[in-house]
């Protein structure tokens, strides 16, 4: 499908050098992924600041906005680990507004799309899980362990549960990951596979530039749908993050 | 065992996506997947970590608790509204309670003072009504006893009229010679007959 003068879908997410940076033997430069995990604390933490510099007693639209997204993830909190959650509040808001402003503000045209890098997603998934798991230990020593024995299983199945258990447990950070990498990988693909397609179709001139309004309508559609997404994957992370923080915390 | 099964088929979906993507890629001749470049994975994470990190104390710090403290207020705000709107509200009903037993109380009072006058009322009329009951039947008795003298009276009279004149019609149709006691008993006699 690639042809000449259509720009490959996935060139989207290459990484651009915007400050050369390195520090020993490693580059870390400052790139277009970097500027909007930025743009995104920034953006998110001035929205919710400036809209309650007022703390009115009556909330304006902002302020609404801005406590609405509070009370969204405290209750979330409150329902999924309960009142012993409330120390990993801030921690779990932080990602959730990091990651819907990644997300709303990565679908912005000529924007980056920094949850579409695997490694940022699995360095948050790694560190939740390590988080979690040191949490877990800490707190329940090595009864903590107990979490991989399946309560009222038949004596038999138990080593076999116990392996089940560990693997899913480890495959926790992997699939917490991918699955928010790869819904910001394939949408983002495809809103550029569908746009290419309208530019390519305009391309051909005369009667058949009328055809490019179909692929064009798709683009708007999958737009919104986008939209969805990247709401729905900072939700789902987030509540993945507050599950297994009660598994931590209460061990089933 | 569900939750297992969610994993594996979440990550089996994001390994065919990134699988697809780049044969995808190497097929038409590019490089493959920019996410899968290792070199720029040092950089991501150092920057992830730095922002993350300050934007977590920036919400830690400022944003959560300003937002928790209006939240708060709020709630305290609204209870004490709360609260003292029930206390007037009950205030309110104890007024009107109060009002409500006054009424009554002032009613049963109106009622017991028209109910004591009326038992006044009728028991002076019953004594004067007795009074004059008792004055009249003494009158009427006195009048009764006045009215039977006088009618023995005139019977007494009668008879003796009747006697006489039966005495002179006897004499003069039968000149039989009556004494008065006989005549006096033919009398009485015939005027039981005539009442009979």
């Amino acid at each position: 499908m690639a042809s000449q003068g259509m720009h490959s879908p996935v060139e989207q997410f290459e990484i651009k050098s915007i400050i050369e940076l390195s520090a020993g033997g490693y580059d870390i430069s400052f790139t277009n992924s970097s500027l909007f995990m930025l743009l995104a604390m920034v953006v998110g933490g001035v929205f919710l600041a400036s809209a309650m510099s007022k703390r009115e007693m009556v909330p304006g639209r902002m302020q609404g906005a801005a406590e609405m997204m509070y009370e969204f993830v405290a209750d979330m909190v409150r329902s999924n680990v309960g009142n012993d959650g409330r120390a990993y509040f801030p921690f779990v808001f932080t990602l959730f507004v990091f990651l819907l402003f990644g997300n709303m503000l990565g679908l912005i045209p000529y924007s980056y799309t920094f949850t579409s890098q695997i490694i940022v997603t699995f360095a948050m998934a790694a560190f939740v899980f390590v988080g979690v798991t040191l949490i877990g230990l800490v707190r329940h020593g090595l009864h903590f362990f107990s979490f991989f024995v399946p309560q009222g299983a038949p004596k038999v199945l138990i080593p076999f549960l116990i392996i089940i258990e560990v693997i899913s447990y480890f495959v926790r950070p992997v699939s917490l990951s991918v699955r928010l990498f790869a819904n910001m990988l394939a949408g983002h693909t495809m809103l550029k596979v569908f746009a290419g397609l309208a530019v390519m179709i305009s391309g051909a001139g005369g009667i058949a530039m009328t055809g490019s309004v179909l692929p064009f309508l798709a683009l708007v559609g999958l737009t919104g749908l986008e939209v969805l997404v990247a709401a729905l994957q900072a939700y789902v992370f987030t509540i993945l993050t507050c599950m297994y923080l009660n598994d931590a915390l209460h061990l089933h | 065992m569900t939750r297992v099964n969610r994993t594996v088929s979440a990550t089996a979906a994001g390994i065919a996506v990134l699988m697809t993507a780049s044969t995808a890629m190497a097929a038409s001749g590019e490089a493959g997947l920019p996410q899968l470049k290792i070199e720029t994975w040092p950089s991501q994470i150092f920057w992830l970590v730095v922002i993350f990190g300050v934007g977590y104390i920036f919400m830690e710090r400022v944003v959560t608790p300003r937002i928790g403290t209006v939240l708060e207020e709020r709630r305290t705000r609204l209870d004490d509204d709360l609260t003292r709107a029930r206390e007037a509200s009950s205030e309110a009903a104890q007024t009107r309670a109060d009002y409500e037993a006054s009424l009554d109380a002032a009613r049963n009072e109106a009622a017991e003072f028209a109910r004591n006058a009326a038992a006044d009322a009728a028991a002076k009329a019953d004594k004067e009504g007795a009074k004059a009951a008792k004055k009249m039947a003494t009158k009427i008795a006195a009048a009764e006893t006045k009215l039977a003298a006088a009618r023995s009276e005139a019977e007494g009279n009668i008879v003796a009229v009747a006697a006489e004149a039966a005495i002179d019609a006897a004499q003069q149709l039968a000149g039989v010679k009556a004494t008065k006691a006989q005549a006096e008993k033919a009398v009485k006699s015939a005027a039981a007959q005539g009442a009979g």
